[in-house]
Protein backbone atom coordinates (compact mmCIF):
# COMPACT_ATOMS: atom_id res chain seq x y z
CA UNK A 1 0.00 0.00 0.00
CA UNK A 2 2.67 2.47 1.06
CA UNK A 3 5.01 1.13 -1.61
CA UNK A 4 2.31 1.69 -4.22
CA UNK A 5 1.67 5.21 -3.03
CA UNK A 6 5.40 5.88 -3.20
CA UNK A 7 5.60 4.55 -6.74
CA UNK A 8 2.64 6.69 -7.73
CA UNK A 9 4.27 9.73 -6.16
CA UNK A 10 7.53 8.98 -7.93
CA UNK A 11 5.78 8.79 -11.29
CA UNK A 12 3.48 11.76 -10.99
CA UNK A 13 5.30 14.18 -8.74
CA UNK A 14 6.13 16.62 -11.51
CA UNK A 15 2.60 17.92 -12.03
CA UNK A 16 1.97 18.85 -8.37
CA UNK A 17 5.55 20.14 -8.18
CA UNK A 18 5.02 22.41 -11.17
CA UNK A 19 1.70 23.63 -9.80
CA UNK A 20 3.39 24.36 -6.49
CA UNK A 21 6.14 26.38 -8.23
CA UNK A 22 3.44 28.19 -10.20
CA UNK A 23 1.50 29.08 -7.09
CA UNK A 24 4.65 30.11 -5.22
CA UNK A 25 5.72 32.34 -8.10
CA UNK A 26 2.35 34.08 -8.14
CA UNK A 27 1.99 34.47 -4.39
CA UNK A 28 5.53 35.79 -3.95
CA UNK A 29 4.88 38.35 -6.68
CA UNK A 30 7.83 37.09 -8.72
CA UNK A 31 5.69 36.93 -11.86
CA UNK A 32 3.10 39.49 -12.77
CA UNK A 33 -0.21 37.99 -11.63
CA UNK A 34 -1.99 39.25 -14.73
CA UNK A 35 0.19 37.02 -16.89
CA UNK A 36 0.24 34.05 -14.58
CA UNK A 37 -2.99 34.06 -12.59
CA UNK A 38 -3.06 32.06 -9.38
CA UNK A 39 -4.36 28.51 -9.55
CA UNK A 40 -7.39 29.58 -7.57
CA UNK A 41 -8.37 32.09 -10.23
CA UNK A 42 -7.90 29.58 -13.02
CA UNK A 43 -10.10 27.16 -11.09
CA UNK A 44 -12.75 29.85 -10.55
CA UNK A 45 -12.69 30.75 -14.25
CA UNK A 46 -12.96 27.09 -15.19
CA UNK A 47 -15.84 26.37 -12.82
CA UNK A 48 -17.84 29.51 -13.48
CA UNK A 49 -17.56 29.30 -17.27
CA UNK A 50 -18.40 25.60 -17.12
CA UNK A 51 -21.38 26.22 -14.85
CA UNK A 52 -22.92 28.92 -17.04
CA UNK A 53 -22.43 26.77 -20.12
CA UNK A 54 -19.92 28.94 -22.00
CA UNK A 55 -17.06 26.45 -22.04
CA UNK A 56 -19.27 23.40 -22.76
CA UNK A 57 -20.86 25.33 -25.63
CA UNK A 58 -17.55 26.21 -27.27
CA UNK A 59 -16.09 22.78 -26.50
CA UNK A 60 -19.06 21.07 -28.14
CA UNK A 61 -18.58 23.15 -31.28
CA UNK A 62 -14.85 22.45 -31.45
CA UNK A 63 -15.28 18.74 -30.77
CA UNK A 64 -18.10 18.46 -33.29
CA UNK A 65 -16.04 20.06 -36.04
CA UNK A 66 -12.94 18.02 -35.19
CA UNK A 67 -15.00 14.84 -35.00
CA UNK A 68 -16.66 15.37 -38.37
CA UNK A 69 -13.38 16.22 -40.11
CA UNK A 70 -11.64 13.25 -38.51
CA UNK A 71 -14.48 10.82 -39.30
CA UNK A 72 -14.66 11.95 -42.93
CA UNK A 73 -10.88 11.54 -43.29
CA UNK A 74 -11.05 8.05 -41.77
CA UNK A 75 -14.02 6.98 -43.90
CA UNK A 76 -12.49 8.29 -47.12
CA UNK A 77 -8.84 7.65 -46.35
CA UNK A 78 -8.82 3.97 -45.40
CA UNK A 79 -10.67 2.68 -48.52
CA UNK A 80 -8.56 5.00 -50.64
CA UNK A 81 -5.37 3.63 -49.08
CA UNK A 82 -6.62 0.11 -49.78
CA UNK A 83 -7.26 1.04 -53.42
CA UNK A 84 -3.78 2.56 -53.66
CA UNK A 85 -2.22 -0.58 -52.22
CA UNK A 86 -4.17 -2.99 -54.45
CA UNK A 87 -4.22 -1.18 -57.80
CA UNK A 88 -1.09 -0.13 -59.65
CA UNK A 89 -2.96 2.53 -61.61
CA UNK A 90 -4.40 4.25 -58.52
CA UNK A 91 -1.01 3.99 -56.85
CA UNK A 92 0.86 5.54 -59.75
CA UNK A 93 -1.69 8.33 -60.04
CA UNK A 94 -1.85 9.34 -56.39
CA UNK A 95 1.28 8.13 -54.62
CA UNK A 96 3.32 11.24 -55.53
CA UNK A 97 0.54 13.51 -54.27
CA UNK A 98 0.55 11.83 -50.89
CA UNK A 99 4.26 11.23 -50.46
CA UNK A 100 5.42 14.60 -51.78
CA UNK A 101 2.46 16.49 -50.35
CA UNK A 102 3.02 15.09 -46.86
CA UNK A 103 5.75 17.55 -45.77
CA UNK A 104 4.06 20.54 -47.42
CA UNK A 105 2.56 22.74 -44.68
CA UNK A 106 -1.07 22.58 -45.74
CA UNK A 107 -1.99 25.32 -43.28
CA UNK A 108 -0.82 27.76 -45.97
CA UNK A 109 -3.92 26.83 -47.96
CA UNK A 110 -6.29 27.78 -45.16
CA UNK A 111 -6.95 31.33 -46.46
CA UNK A 112 -8.05 29.77 -49.76
CA UNK A 113 -10.31 27.37 -47.88
CA UNK A 114 -12.08 30.24 -46.19
CA UNK A 115 -12.83 31.74 -49.60
CA UNK A 116 -14.10 28.49 -51.06
CA UNK A 117 -16.07 27.18 -48.08
CA UNK A 118 -16.89 30.33 -46.15
CA UNK A 119 -15.57 31.46 -42.80
CA UNK A 120 -17.69 29.20 -40.53
CA UNK A 121 -17.70 25.47 -39.87
CA UNK A 122 -17.40 24.13 -43.45
CA UNK A 123 -13.95 25.59 -44.15
CA UNK A 124 -12.66 24.33 -40.81
CA UNK A 125 -14.10 20.84 -41.27
CA UNK A 126 -12.75 20.69 -44.82
CA UNK A 127 -9.32 21.74 -43.60
CA UNK A 128 -9.32 19.23 -40.73
CA UNK A 129 -10.32 16.60 -43.28
CA UNK A 130 -7.37 17.49 -45.50
CA UNK A 131 -4.89 17.53 -42.62
CA UNK A 132 -6.12 14.21 -41.21
CA UNK A 133 -6.30 12.56 -44.62
CA UNK A 134 -2.53 12.53 -45.07
CA UNK A 135 -1.50 10.54 -41.99
CA UNK A 136 -4.52 8.23 -42.37
CA UNK A 137 -3.84 7.44 -46.02
CA UNK A 138 -0.05 7.18 -45.82
CA UNK A 139 0.01 5.01 -42.68
CA UNK A 140 -2.83 2.75 -43.84
CA UNK A 141 -1.28 2.49 -47.29
CA UNK A 142 2.03 1.29 -45.88
CA UNK A 143 0.06 -1.10 -43.67
CA UNK A 144 -1.86 -2.55 -46.61
CA UNK A 145 1.35 -2.97 -48.57
CA UNK A 146 3.13 -4.70 -45.70
CA UNK A 147 0.63 -7.57 -45.51
CA UNK A 148 2.59 -10.83 -45.77
CA UNK A 149 1.91 -12.40 -49.16
CA UNK A 150 1.80 -15.83 -47.55
CA UNK A 151 -1.45 -14.87 -45.80
CA UNK A 152 -3.07 -13.99 -49.12
CA UNK A 153 -1.75 -17.10 -50.80
CA UNK A 154 -3.03 -19.34 -48.02
CA UNK A 155 -6.49 -17.79 -48.20
CA UNK A 156 -6.61 -18.02 -51.99
CA UNK A 157 -5.34 -21.57 -51.90
CA UNK A 158 -8.25 -22.57 -49.73
CA UNK A 159 -10.64 -21.13 -52.29
CA UNK A 160 -11.71 -18.03 -50.34
CA UNK A 161 -13.78 -15.62 -52.41
CA UNK A 162 -12.22 -12.19 -53.04
CA UNK A 163 -14.69 -10.31 -50.87
CA UNK A 164 -13.99 -12.62 -47.96
CA UNK A 165 -10.24 -12.25 -48.41
CA UNK A 166 -10.68 -8.50 -48.21
CA UNK A 167 -12.89 -8.66 -45.15
CA UNK A 168 -11.24 -11.49 -43.23
CA UNK A 169 -7.57 -11.25 -44.26
CA UNK A 170 -6.58 -7.90 -45.73
CA UNK A 171 -8.44 -5.56 -43.40
CA UNK A 172 -7.56 -7.38 -40.17
CA UNK A 173 -3.91 -7.59 -41.22
CA UNK A 174 -3.78 -3.87 -41.93
CA UNK A 175 -5.85 -2.90 -38.88
CA UNK A 176 -2.91 -2.10 -36.55
CA UNK A 177 -1.45 0.28 -39.14
CA UNK A 178 -4.87 1.82 -39.75
CA UNK A 179 -5.22 2.55 -36.04
CA UNK A 180 -1.72 4.00 -35.91
CA UNK A 181 -2.73 6.44 -38.62
CA UNK A 182 -5.99 7.28 -36.87
CA UNK A 183 -4.14 7.91 -33.64
CA UNK A 184 -1.81 10.35 -35.39
CA UNK A 185 -4.76 12.06 -37.07
CA UNK A 186 -6.98 12.47 -34.00
CA UNK A 187 -4.93 15.12 -32.16
CA UNK A 188 -4.23 16.78 -35.52
CA UNK A 189 -7.97 17.27 -36.02
CA UNK A 190 -8.30 19.04 -32.66
CA UNK A 191 -5.14 21.12 -33.19
CA UNK A 192 -6.26 22.21 -36.62
CA UNK A 193 -9.76 23.16 -35.50
CA UNK A 194 -8.52 25.17 -32.50
CA UNK A 195 -5.90 26.85 -34.65
CA UNK A 196 -8.28 27.88 -37.41
CA UNK A 197 -10.80 29.04 -34.82
CA UNK A 198 -8.11 31.26 -33.36
CA UNK A 199 -7.33 32.74 -36.78
CA UNK A 200 -10.92 33.70 -37.39
CA UNK A 201 -14.29 32.62 -36.01
CA UNK A 202 -16.97 33.66 -33.57
CA UNK A 203 -17.33 30.39 -31.67
CA UNK A 204 -15.39 27.35 -30.57
CA UNK A 205 -12.61 26.91 -28.01
CA UNK A 206 -10.05 28.56 -30.29
CA UNK A 207 -12.18 31.68 -30.48
CA UNK A 208 -12.73 31.62 -26.70
CA UNK A 209 -8.98 31.37 -26.19
CA UNK A 210 -8.08 34.17 -28.59
CA UNK A 211 -10.72 36.53 -27.21
CA UNK A 212 -9.73 35.85 -23.60
CA UNK A 213 -6.12 36.53 -24.60
CA UNK A 214 -6.89 39.88 -26.18
CA UNK A 215 -8.92 40.85 -23.10
CA UNK A 216 -5.96 39.88 -20.89
CA UNK A 217 -8.17 37.35 -19.08
CA UNK A 218 -5.40 34.81 -18.76
CA UNK A 219 -7.22 32.74 -16.15
CA UNK A 220 -9.72 31.94 -18.91
CA UNK A 221 -6.91 31.15 -21.36
CA UNK A 222 -5.51 28.55 -18.97
CA UNK A 223 -9.01 27.21 -18.31
CA UNK A 224 -9.50 26.73 -22.05
CA UNK A 225 -6.12 25.02 -22.37
CA UNK A 226 -7.18 22.64 -19.60
CA UNK A 227 -10.45 21.85 -21.36
CA UNK A 228 -8.70 21.23 -24.68
CA UNK A 229 -6.16 19.00 -22.97
CA UNK A 230 -8.86 16.97 -21.28
CA UNK A 231 -10.83 16.59 -24.52
CA UNK A 232 -7.73 15.38 -26.34
CA UNK A 233 -6.81 13.01 -23.53
CA UNK A 234 -10.29 11.46 -23.35
CA UNK A 235 -10.56 11.05 -27.11
CA UNK A 236 -7.12 9.46 -27.34
CA UNK A 237 -7.98 7.01 -24.55
CA UNK A 238 -11.29 6.22 -26.30
CA UNK A 239 -9.48 5.49 -29.55
CA UNK A 240 -6.96 3.29 -27.72
CA UNK A 241 -9.68 1.25 -26.05
CA UNK A 242 -11.45 0.89 -29.39
CA UNK A 243 -8.16 -0.32 -30.83
CA UNK A 244 -7.77 -2.85 -28.04
CA UNK A 245 -11.26 -4.18 -28.74
CA UNK A 246 -10.84 -4.42 -32.52
CA UNK A 247 -7.18 -5.42 -32.72
CA UNK A 248 -7.57 -7.72 -29.72
CA UNK A 249 -4.93 -10.17 -30.97
CA UNK A 250 -2.13 -7.63 -30.77
CA UNK A 251 -1.22 -6.59 -27.25
CA UNK A 252 2.07 -4.95 -28.11
CA UNK A 253 1.68 -1.19 -28.18
CA UNK A 254 5.29 -0.35 -28.87
CA UNK A 255 4.52 0.19 -32.52
CA UNK A 256 1.77 2.72 -31.92
CA UNK A 257 3.42 5.00 -29.46
CA UNK A 258 2.31 8.24 -31.01
CA UNK B 1 -1.54 0.84 -74.48
CA UNK B 2 0.66 0.90 -71.43
CA UNK B 3 1.58 4.25 -69.93
CA UNK B 4 4.87 4.08 -68.00
CA UNK B 5 4.64 4.67 -64.24
CA UNK B 6 6.86 7.75 -64.38
CA UNK B 7 4.34 9.39 -66.72
CA UNK B 8 1.35 8.29 -64.65
CA UNK B 9 2.88 10.03 -61.62
CA UNK B 10 2.47 13.36 -63.39
CA UNK B 11 -1.07 12.91 -64.71
CA UNK B 12 -3.05 14.19 -61.71
CA UNK B 13 -0.98 17.33 -60.95
CA UNK B 14 -0.75 18.29 -64.62
CA UNK B 15 -4.47 17.76 -65.22
CA UNK B 16 -5.30 19.90 -62.19
CA UNK B 17 -2.96 22.72 -63.25
CA UNK B 18 -4.15 22.69 -66.88
CA UNK B 19 -7.83 22.60 -65.87
CA UNK B 20 -7.23 25.43 -63.37
CA UNK B 21 -5.48 27.52 -66.00
CA UNK B 22 -8.12 26.83 -68.66
CA UNK B 23 -11.07 27.53 -66.34
CA UNK B 24 -9.34 30.63 -65.03
CA UNK B 25 -8.70 31.96 -68.54
CA UNK B 26 -12.33 31.30 -69.43
CA UNK B 27 -13.33 33.36 -66.36
CA UNK B 28 -15.23 30.38 -64.96
CA UNK B 29 -13.42 30.44 -61.61
CA UNK B 30 -14.17 32.90 -58.80
CA UNK B 31 -11.79 35.82 -58.41
CA UNK B 32 -10.03 34.30 -55.43
CA UNK B 33 -8.64 31.50 -57.61
CA UNK B 34 -6.35 33.25 -60.12
CA UNK B 35 -4.89 30.97 -62.82
CA UNK B 36 -1.40 29.53 -62.19
CA UNK B 37 0.31 31.75 -64.79
CA UNK B 38 -1.02 34.85 -63.04
CA UNK B 39 0.30 33.51 -59.72
CA UNK B 40 3.67 32.91 -61.33
CA UNK B 41 3.65 36.51 -62.62
CA UNK B 42 2.83 37.81 -59.14
CA UNK B 43 5.56 35.63 -57.69
CA UNK B 44 8.02 37.19 -60.12
CA UNK B 45 6.73 40.67 -59.24
CA UNK B 46 7.33 40.33 -55.48
CA UNK B 47 10.56 38.44 -56.03
CA UNK B 48 11.91 41.16 -58.30
CA UNK B 49 11.42 44.04 -55.87
CA UNK B 50 13.00 42.15 -53.01
CA UNK B 51 9.88 42.08 -50.85
CA UNK B 52 9.60 38.31 -51.09
CA UNK B 53 13.22 37.77 -50.19
CA UNK B 54 12.91 39.90 -47.05
CA UNK B 55 9.75 38.06 -45.99
CA UNK B 56 11.33 34.67 -46.65
CA UNK B 57 14.46 35.61 -44.72
CA UNK B 58 12.38 36.74 -41.73
CA UNK B 59 10.22 33.62 -41.70
CA UNK B 60 13.19 31.31 -42.25
CA UNK B 61 15.13 32.89 -39.41
CA UNK B 62 12.20 32.34 -37.05
CA UNK B 63 11.60 28.77 -38.06
CA UNK B 64 15.31 27.85 -38.03
CA UNK B 65 15.98 29.38 -34.61
CA UNK B 66 12.80 27.88 -33.13
CA UNK B 67 13.50 24.49 -34.62
CA UNK B 68 17.11 24.34 -33.45
CA UNK B 69 16.19 25.41 -29.92
CA UNK B 70 13.13 23.18 -29.63
CA UNK B 71 14.60 20.11 -31.30
CA UNK B 72 17.87 20.45 -29.39
CA UNK B 73 16.08 20.72 -26.05
CA UNK B 74 13.71 17.91 -27.02
CA UNK B 75 16.55 15.57 -27.94
CA UNK B 76 18.53 16.32 -24.79
CA UNK B 77 15.52 15.91 -22.51
CA UNK B 78 14.30 12.88 -24.45
CA UNK B 79 17.61 11.05 -24.35
CA UNK B 80 17.95 11.99 -20.70
CA UNK B 81 14.48 10.65 -20.01
CA UNK B 82 15.33 7.44 -21.80
CA UNK B 83 18.52 6.94 -19.82
CA UNK B 84 17.50 8.11 -16.34
CA UNK B 85 14.20 7.04 -14.72
CA UNK B 86 14.24 10.18 -12.57
CA UNK B 87 14.20 12.44 -15.62
CA UNK B 88 11.63 10.21 -17.27
CA UNK B 89 9.27 10.43 -14.33
CA UNK B 90 9.60 14.19 -14.31
CA UNK B 91 8.71 14.71 -17.98
CA UNK B 92 6.24 11.89 -18.68
CA UNK B 93 3.14 13.25 -16.91
CA UNK B 94 3.73 16.77 -18.22
CA UNK B 95 4.25 15.64 -21.77
CA UNK B 96 1.34 13.22 -21.82
CA UNK B 97 -0.97 16.03 -20.77
CA UNK B 98 0.51 18.80 -22.91
CA UNK B 99 0.99 16.65 -26.00
CA UNK B 100 -2.69 16.72 -26.89
CA UNK B 101 -3.00 20.47 -26.29
CA UNK B 102 -2.42 22.47 -29.44
CA UNK B 103 0.65 24.48 -28.48
CA UNK B 104 -0.71 27.47 -30.37
CA UNK B 105 -3.22 27.74 -27.50
CA UNK B 106 -0.38 29.30 -25.50
CA UNK B 107 0.00 32.00 -28.14
CA UNK B 108 -1.75 34.79 -26.20
CA UNK B 109 0.69 34.20 -23.34
CA UNK B 110 3.76 34.11 -25.59
CA UNK B 111 2.55 37.22 -27.40
CA UNK B 112 2.26 39.16 -24.16
CA UNK B 113 5.56 37.86 -22.84
CA UNK B 114 7.69 38.41 -25.96
CA UNK B 115 5.85 40.96 -28.11
CA UNK B 116 5.17 41.09 -31.83
CA UNK B 117 8.71 40.60 -33.11
CA UNK B 118 10.92 37.59 -33.63
CA UNK B 119 11.10 36.41 -30.03
CA UNK B 120 7.47 35.40 -29.56
CA UNK B 121 7.50 33.31 -32.73
CA UNK B 122 10.82 31.66 -31.99
CA UNK B 123 9.66 30.85 -28.46
CA UNK B 124 6.35 29.30 -29.44
CA UNK B 125 7.93 27.40 -32.35
CA UNK B 126 10.58 25.98 -30.03
CA UNK B 127 7.92 25.15 -27.44
CA UNK B 128 5.73 23.22 -29.85
CA UNK B 129 8.69 21.53 -31.54
CA UNK B 130 9.94 20.22 -28.20
CA UNK B 131 7.12 17.73 -27.65
CA UNK B 132 7.24 15.47 -30.72
CA UNK B 133 11.06 15.49 -30.60
CA UNK B 134 11.04 14.65 -26.90
CA UNK B 135 8.64 11.73 -27.36
CA UNK B 136 10.57 10.26 -30.26
CA UNK B 137 13.93 10.67 -28.51
CA UNK B 138 12.64 9.14 -25.30
CA UNK B 139 11.36 6.07 -27.15
CA UNK B 140 14.55 5.93 -29.17
CA UNK B 141 16.74 5.85 -26.08
CA UNK B 142 14.55 3.23 -24.43
CA UNK B 143 14.53 1.09 -27.56
CA UNK B 144 18.32 0.87 -27.86
CA UNK B 145 19.18 -2.82 -27.83
CA UNK B 146 20.44 -3.97 -24.47
CA UNK B 147 22.90 -6.25 -26.23
CA UNK B 148 24.74 -3.26 -27.71
CA UNK B 149 24.93 -1.58 -24.32
CA UNK B 150 26.11 -4.71 -22.55
CA UNK B 151 28.71 -5.42 -25.20
CA UNK B 152 30.18 -1.92 -24.97
CA UNK B 153 30.04 -2.13 -21.18
CA UNK B 154 31.79 -5.44 -21.18
CA UNK B 155 34.60 -4.03 -23.23
CA UNK B 156 35.05 -1.30 -20.65
CA UNK B 157 33.76 1.67 -22.63
CA UNK B 158 33.72 4.85 -20.51
CA UNK B 159 30.37 6.62 -20.01
CA UNK B 160 30.97 9.36 -22.57
CA UNK B 161 31.96 6.84 -25.21
CA UNK B 162 28.86 4.79 -24.38
CA UNK B 163 26.69 7.84 -24.94
CA UNK B 164 28.24 9.16 -28.12
CA UNK B 165 29.32 5.92 -29.77
CA UNK B 166 26.52 3.57 -28.74
CA UNK B 167 23.37 5.39 -27.62
CA UNK B 168 23.27 8.28 -30.05
CA UNK B 169 24.05 6.27 -33.20
CA UNK B 170 21.60 3.53 -32.20
CA UNK B 171 18.89 6.08 -31.52
CA UNK B 172 19.70 8.27 -34.52
CA UNK B 173 17.00 7.00 -36.94
CA UNK B 174 14.27 7.72 -34.41
CA UNK B 175 15.85 11.04 -33.46
CA UNK B 176 15.51 12.06 -37.09
CA UNK B 177 11.94 10.79 -37.23
CA UNK B 178 11.12 13.01 -34.26
CA UNK B 179 12.97 15.99 -35.70
CA UNK B 180 11.00 15.59 -38.92
CA UNK B 181 7.63 15.69 -37.13
CA UNK B 182 8.92 18.61 -35.09
CA UNK B 183 9.92 20.53 -38.20
CA UNK B 184 6.45 20.05 -39.69
CA UNK B 185 4.96 21.45 -36.46
CA UNK B 186 7.33 24.42 -36.69
CA UNK B 187 5.99 25.52 -40.05
CA UNK B 188 2.35 25.16 -39.00
CA UNK B 189 2.92 27.20 -35.84
CA UNK B 190 4.95 29.80 -37.74
CA UNK B 191 2.15 30.32 -40.22
CA UNK B 192 -0.56 30.60 -37.58
CA UNK B 193 1.53 32.90 -35.40
CA UNK B 194 2.44 35.15 -38.32
CA UNK B 195 -1.19 35.40 -39.39
CA UNK B 196 -2.36 36.28 -35.88
CA UNK B 197 0.15 38.97 -35.06
CA UNK B 198 3.46 39.72 -36.64
CA UNK B 199 5.81 42.25 -38.12
CA UNK B 200 7.45 40.98 -41.26
CA UNK B 201 7.44 37.48 -42.64
CA UNK B 202 5.33 35.59 -45.12
CA UNK B 203 2.13 35.63 -43.06
CA UNK B 204 1.65 39.41 -43.36
CA UNK B 205 2.51 39.18 -47.08
CA UNK B 206 -0.38 36.75 -47.53
CA UNK B 207 -2.87 38.74 -45.47
CA UNK B 208 -1.86 41.99 -47.22
CA UNK B 209 -2.60 40.34 -50.55
CA UNK B 210 -5.95 39.28 -49.16
CA UNK B 211 -6.79 42.74 -47.82
CA UNK B 212 -5.90 44.41 -51.10
CA UNK B 213 -7.94 41.77 -53.00
CA UNK B 214 -4.73 40.89 -54.86
CA UNK B 215 -5.37 37.17 -54.75
CA UNK B 216 -2.44 36.46 -57.04
CA UNK B 217 -0.16 38.00 -54.38
CA UNK B 218 -1.87 35.94 -51.69
CA UNK B 219 -1.21 32.79 -53.69
CA UNK B 220 2.38 33.84 -54.33
CA UNK B 221 2.87 33.94 -50.55
CA UNK B 222 1.08 30.63 -50.08
CA UNK B 223 3.14 28.90 -52.77
CA UNK B 224 6.36 30.27 -51.30
CA UNK B 225 5.40 29.13 -47.83
CA UNK B 226 4.47 25.63 -49.02
CA UNK B 227 7.76 25.45 -50.94
CA UNK B 228 9.71 26.49 -47.82
CA UNK B 229 8.09 23.75 -45.77
CA UNK B 230 8.76 21.20 -48.46
CA UNK B 231 12.39 22.27 -48.91
CA UNK B 232 12.97 22.32 -45.16
CA UNK B 233 11.85 18.70 -44.99
CA UNK B 234 14.03 17.81 -47.98
CA UNK B 235 17.09 19.38 -46.38
CA UNK B 236 16.49 17.53 -43.13
CA UNK B 237 16.10 14.29 -45.06
CA UNK B 238 19.29 14.96 -47.00
CA UNK B 239 21.19 15.49 -43.73
CA UNK B 240 19.60 12.31 -42.47
CA UNK B 241 20.72 10.32 -45.50
CA UNK B 242 24.29 11.48 -44.96
CA UNK B 243 24.27 10.78 -41.23
CA UNK B 244 22.50 7.44 -41.46
CA UNK B 245 24.15 6.20 -44.65
CA UNK B 246 23.98 2.53 -43.75
CA UNK B 247 20.82 2.41 -41.66
CA UNK B 248 18.09 3.34 -44.12
CA UNK B 249 18.20 0.39 -46.47
CA UNK B 250 15.31 -2.02 -46.18
CA UNK B 251 13.10 0.01 -43.87
CA UNK B 252 9.62 1.43 -44.30
CA UNK B 253 11.18 4.88 -44.57
CA UNK B 254 12.50 3.98 -47.96
CA UNK B 255 8.93 4.75 -49.10
CA UNK B 256 8.05 7.75 -46.97
CA UNK B 257 10.75 10.18 -47.79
Amino acid sequence: MIARALRLAERWYSIPLLLLVWQAAVVSGLVESRLLPSLGRVWVALVSDTADGVLPYHAAITLGRAGIGFALAALAGVPFAAAMARSTLVRNLFEPIFLFGYPVPKIALFPVFTYIFGIGSPSKIAFAFLECLYPVVVTAYLGFRAIPVSLLWSAQNMGTPRATVLRRVIFPAAMPAIFTGLRIALPISIVVIVLTEMIGDSKGLGYYLAVSGTRFEFANVYAAILVIGMCGFVLDRALLSLRRRIVHWERDEASVNF
Amino acid sequence: MKIPASVQHWIVPVVILVAWEALGRAALLPRYLPPPTQIAAALYEVAADGELLRAVATSLYRVAAGFLLGAGAGMLAGLGAGLAPGVRHFFDPLVSFLYVVPKIAFWPIFLLLFGLGHESKIAIIAFSCFFPVFIASRHAALAVQKLLVWTAHNMGAPRATMFFRVFVPAAAPQLFAGARIGLAHCFVILFAAELMGSQGGLGPLISEGEDAARFDLMFAGIVTFAALGFLGDRILMAVRRVVLRGQIIGTVEQFVR
